[in-house]
């Protein structure tokens, strides 16, 4: 050692090398025993694939699934450059649904995904599945995917607090009733009627889709500067900024618990996936929570809207496309396995003939009683469609752009001149993407 | 060498001789080709033949490495007429002023005090005030955007308790204050480091220079002006663009501190973001070399100003 | 030298401002320990520690998939490799470049430095497209080599053997030494204090490098330690003491390395600044 020329600090980082190599060569990784290898983001799937997956590799003897739970980041821009660039692919891959569209960017033979319309029509998962679901996976008329979820939204609230302060929530029809009664409770730096986000668009987009409009229309031209768009920020923006607003965010994991804890929020804009994330991340609340239809924008509205997804897609390189549709199916189609982890996620699926069983009809204490599974189920048919375009994470960047510019203006000037700036703004953010799709020469 | 040196060996004939001398004399020569062949001919393949082919590729749209389709000049452009790319520009600089003009003048002030020979505990003083940069961005990153949290995160905390802000100042969620937690975070990760090379220069100042300034009655701020600063100018200057290139190549710790996005309203995006953004999520390599392209010439340009002016004042001062 | 009374309060201000200016910044340190000595419960309950320790993050962390365990031997494999490479191409490169007269030197130097004021960026788009025609994606060989290329690290080489002494050399050389002895017997013995620094330096580039394995790596059984760390957050949202346990292993080798080389570190960080 002492006559290592490079002295004693090269010495140790040599030898470090030669054992972590060694360590790296002795410890192959798992995959390569594998049959299939299924790529997940959300950890709850995660968790309920791992009890599901025996039953399958039990009916199909030989193979072994390899299930990782791999970040949205990963499934998004990692998964990309996969497809550019001829490496091993998963063979299944679960993405999100906003990100979904990330892979059509290309001309149609060159997308990563194996076209999977022909086989959801003959196994009549078309006519058996929530067809708004398939919207988000179709380009150019094709199928890419099917829907892991439906994701009605509804409205989860403090049913303690509500009691206390004598609001019954039965009268709350309209986002007008919601709007005034959250006035009344809403204490500034202290409580909040409602977690709404004022500087991204994850709950105005919501909003956007509640009443018909969206980022992109079915022939994938951009759309959220149209009437709709314009009306959902005049009256969303007021919501979250200026002197009378009634919602505010903070961000998730713990600092939502104790937020919640506290009541610094009294509602919580709550698809069926985020009620089980309440559950669990807020026990201290069991029985103190309410579930209701979202509030809608005029009489005879859509008392819901949507919020995530998840797509399942097969790759195209993948060796064995028949096999892995078959887990699809076992994971997507499998009717007590889906009640089983409805149980464990509350996440609807989108297979309608799968709600009429027990589990979804059963009360849950966490609600004070209420049947989780029937309010979202009557919910489901009713929820908005969402078309895809390559640039849907760019329109949603966007959008958070026009609505953190709005919400700035608002709380300076507030609503003198709002709605010549609102439209002007919109206009502008989505004239943005539409020169960007303008120059993409690959979308034919 | 041994068998000079062992007398049980019988000496070498004279054709061996003329042998091994041929042959030093050979690898004499030959050896600093053979020496610096390794390190070239990786450079060149991983270092010089992508920056030609990035002049190339410049002029085109991919889609991956795989598809291109060859645009002219439709890159520079779009780049020019891009808000994005003008909100990216804007940041970066917004960030390398508070670098050059804030967190160096701290570092140097840091770095005089430390100098003094009565101040106690120097080493350890100057080993905490260090410790930061031992960190990488990624993982000051993580460990910041939990402490810039809302309600409960340190920060907030303490200046609820010192000033009484609110809790729920969202340093990373509101868009006008996300440049503020950006460069609090790089004071604290950077002003020790850049400490350290002025720390350095500054015990390098020769000591006489001092007693002559003092002899001639110049003392405190004058001493400072006519002996410290021109003694450490070549450090300073060699800080002051070392930090205007990595102001200037600012990306990870942004993203990382951003939950790995440009926060709201692309309030932390920054020109290299905006090229990974680009290149490596939305695919396009051919835009991503425009983009750095441009970085470089810019970068270039700002570099030449700053010797420029450093050197002009370096020529009146004599 | 005596102080007067008034000289005496400056110091001692002087000494608290600097005092508070170093437990500030030290305190996020502090607060990073604490956090991953609590339970979830506790985790934004107290502000530093919990009455209670618990060691329920590490074992979080360690449970984790991908696992945290691989990422650290990812990171301590390539980030060694790098700087074990990196040291000797440039040193070889450096002796050559401070202690022969041949053709082309000059060229190659100009041409170095001209590089050198490119930014890196400017290469990686092709860099990654040259990787990918190798077949070199989502490999340890893709990760080390394009890092093995220090062109900083040749000069500081060259800077620092051009102050050893030719006679050291040429009595090595009428010894009958061929001229890889001489580097490897002589010189490299000799200019170990910048070796150190070079260590050093070289492994914190390495340990702490994101963007290059970010867009390089598919497979997380390749990770390294930053990127598996950003996936964790992604994925493992709620586990703030976990991450924050992660982030501590993560970022401890490189205080002990830095603990153990300081010495060395700080004069050879400052070599080429000062003397250059």
């Amino acid at each position: 050692m002492v006559s290592f020329p490079y002295g004693r600090a090269a010495f140790c980082l040599l030898v470090l090398a030669l054992l972590s190599g060694s360590w790296l060569a002795l410890h192959p990784a798992y995959h390569q025993k594998v049959t299939l290898t299924y790529w997940t983001f959300a950890k709850p799937h995660y968790l309920a694939y791992q009890k599901a997956l025996p039953a399958f590799e039990d009916a199909h003897p030989g193979v072994k699934v390899d299930l990782q739970l791999v970040s949205g980041q990963a499934t998004g821009s990692r998964l990309l450059a996969t497809f550019w660039s001829d490496l091993d692919a998963p063979d299944l891959v679960e993405t999100e649904i906003s990100t979904a569209g990330s892979f059509f960017r290309g001309p149609l033979k060159d997308i990563g995904f194996l076209d999977v319309t022909d086989r959801i029509h003959q196994t009549g998962l078309w006519d058996g599945m929530v067809q708004a679901r398939f919207s988000a996976y179709t380009t150019r008329g094709r199928i890419f995917g099917l829907p892991h979820d439906v994701h009605p939204v509804q409205l989860a609230y403090r049913r303690d607090i509500f009691e206390k302060e004598g609001i019954d929530v039965r009268q709350i029809k309209t986002w007008d009733d919601f709007v005034r009664i959250g006035r009344k409770v809403t204490i500034p730096n202290h409580r909040y009627m409602i977690e709404l986000s004022d500087s991204g668009a994850e709950n105005l987009e919501m909003c956007l889709f509640q009443r018909g409009g969206g980022y992109f229309n079915p022939r994938g031209e951009c759309t959220f500067d149209d009437e709709t768009a314009v009306q959902t920020m005049l009256w969303y923006v007021p919501l979250v900024a200026g002197p009378h607003k009634i919602g505010n965010s903070l961000g998730g994991g713990q600092i939502l618990t104790q937020a919640a804890e506290e009541g610094y929020f009294l509602c919580f804009v709550c698809p069926d996936w985020r009620s089980k994330s309440i559950e669990q991340d807020i026990p201290s609340l069991a029985g103190k929570m309410g579930l209701m239809p979202l509030p809608v924008a005029e009489p005879g509205g859509r008392p819901t809207s949507t919020w995530g997804g998840t797509m399942l897609g097969i790759t195209r390189k993948s060796k064995h496309q028949d096999l892995a549709w078959a887990l699809a199916m076992h994971f997507y189609l499998d009717k007590p396995g889906l009640a089983e982890r409805f149980r464990q996620t509350n996440i609807l699926p989108a297979l309608r003939s799968a709600w009429k069983q027990e589990a979804f009809q059963e009360p849950r204490p966490y609600w004070g009683g209420q049947a989780l599974g029937e309010t979202y189920a009557r919910l489901a048919p009713l929820v908005p469609p969402q078309f895809s375009s390559p640039y849907v994470v760019t329109a949603k960047a966007k959008l958070s752009e026009a609505l953190v510019a709005c919400v700035q203006y608002y709380n300076a000037n507030g609503g003198a001149g709002f709605e010549a700036f609102v439209r002007r703004q919109l206009a502008l953010n989505a004239g943005q993407v539409r020169s960007m799709v303008n120059r993409n020469p690959f979308s034919q | 060498m041994s068998s000079s040196i062992n007398p049980a060996v019988a000496p070498p004939t004279r054709a061996a001789l003329d042998r091994s001398a041929r042959w030093h004399r050979f690898q004499h020569r030959a050896a600093p080709y053979i020496f610096v062949s390794p390190f070239l001919i990786l450079f060149a393949i991983f270092g010089f033949w992508p920056l030609l082919r990035s002049l190339i590729l410049a002029f085109y749209i991919t889609n991956g490495p795989k598809s291109q389709v060859f645009v002219g000049l439709a890159n520079f452009r779009y780049l020019m007429a891009d808000p994005d790319f003008h909100t990216a520009v804007r940041n970066t600089a917004v960030y390398t002023f508070w670098s050059l003009f804030v967190q160096l003048p701290l570092a140097l002030g840091l770095a005089i005090l430390l100098n003094q020979k009565w101040v106690k505990g120097r080493a350890w003083l100057r080993l905490a005030f260090f410790a930061p940069n031992l960190m990488g961005q990624v993982f000051v990153g993580v460990l910041f955007s939990v402490l810039f949290m809302p309600q409960y995160g340190l920060l907030n905390k303490a200046l609820h308790g010192l000033i009484g802000t609110p809790l729920d100042t969202k340093w990373l969620g509101n868009p006008a204050l996300v440049m503020p937690a950006l460069v609090i975070t790089s004071l604290w990760m950077y002003v020790g480091f850049n400490m350290i090379y002025f720390l350095a220069s500054l015990q390098a100042v020769d000591q006489d220079l001092y007693e002559a300034a003092t002899v001639d009655g110049a003392n405190g701020w004058r001493q400072f002006l006519a002996v410290t600063l021109p003694s450490i100018k070549p450090v300073a200057i060699y800080v002051m663009i070392t930090a205007t290139i990595g102001s200037f190549q600012l990306f990870e710790l942004p993203y990382i501190l951003l939950n790995n996005s440009a926060g709201p309203n692309n309030s932390g995006l920054t020109i290299v973001m905006y090229l990974y953004n680009n290149g490596f999520v939305t695919g396009d390599l051919g835009y991503a070399s425009a983009i750095g392209w441009t970085l470089a010439i810019g970068m270039l340009i700002i570099s030449l100003i700053q010797i420029r002016v450093t050197g002009d004042r370096k020529e009146r001062a004599l | 030298m005596k102080a007067t009374p008034g000289v005496r309060t400056a110091r001692t201000l002087v000494h608290v401002a600097l005092i508070a200016a170093s437990l500030v910044t030290l305190t996020p340190f502090v607060w990073l320990v604490a956090s991953t000595l609590k339970t979830n419960q506790d985790l934004f309950h107290y502000t530093f520690f919990a009455p209670t320790i618990s060691f329920q993050s590490y074992r979080d962390l360690l449970r984790a998939e991908p696992s945290f365990l691989r990422s650290l031997m990812n990171s301590t494999f390539v980030a060694c490799t790098i700087v074990s490479v990196q040291l000797f191409f440039s040193s070889l490169a450096g002796f050559a470049l401070a202690k022969y007269e041949f053709k082309g030197k000059k060229q190659i130097m100009i041409f170095m430095l001209a590089t050198m004021l490119i930014p890196g960026q400017v290469t990686l788009a092709p860099l990654y497209a040259l990787i990918y025609k190798l077949h070199l994606l989502d490999t340890y060989t893709g990760l080390i080599i394009p890092g093995a290329v220090n062109v900083l690290g040749i000069f500081l080489f060259r800077q620092s053997i051009l102050q050893v002494p030719d006679e050291l050399l040429q009595a090595a050389r009428i010894d009958g030494c061929s001229e890889f002895r001489i580097y490897w017997n002589i010189v490299m013995p000799v200019t170990r204090p910048m070796i150190g620094a070079f260590c050093l330096l070289g492994f914190m580039g390495a340990w702490n490098s994101w963007l290059w394995p970010q867009i390089l790596l598919q497979h997380s059984e390749r990770f390294t330690l930053p990127i598996f760390l950003n996936q964790f957050r992604d994925v493992y949202a709620q586990q703030y003491g976990a991450l924050m346990a992660g982030t501590l292993l993560s970022v401890l080798p490189v205080i002990v390395l830095f603990l153990v080389l300081q010495k060395e570190f700080v004069a050879g960080l400052t070599s080429g600044a000062v003397k250059g």
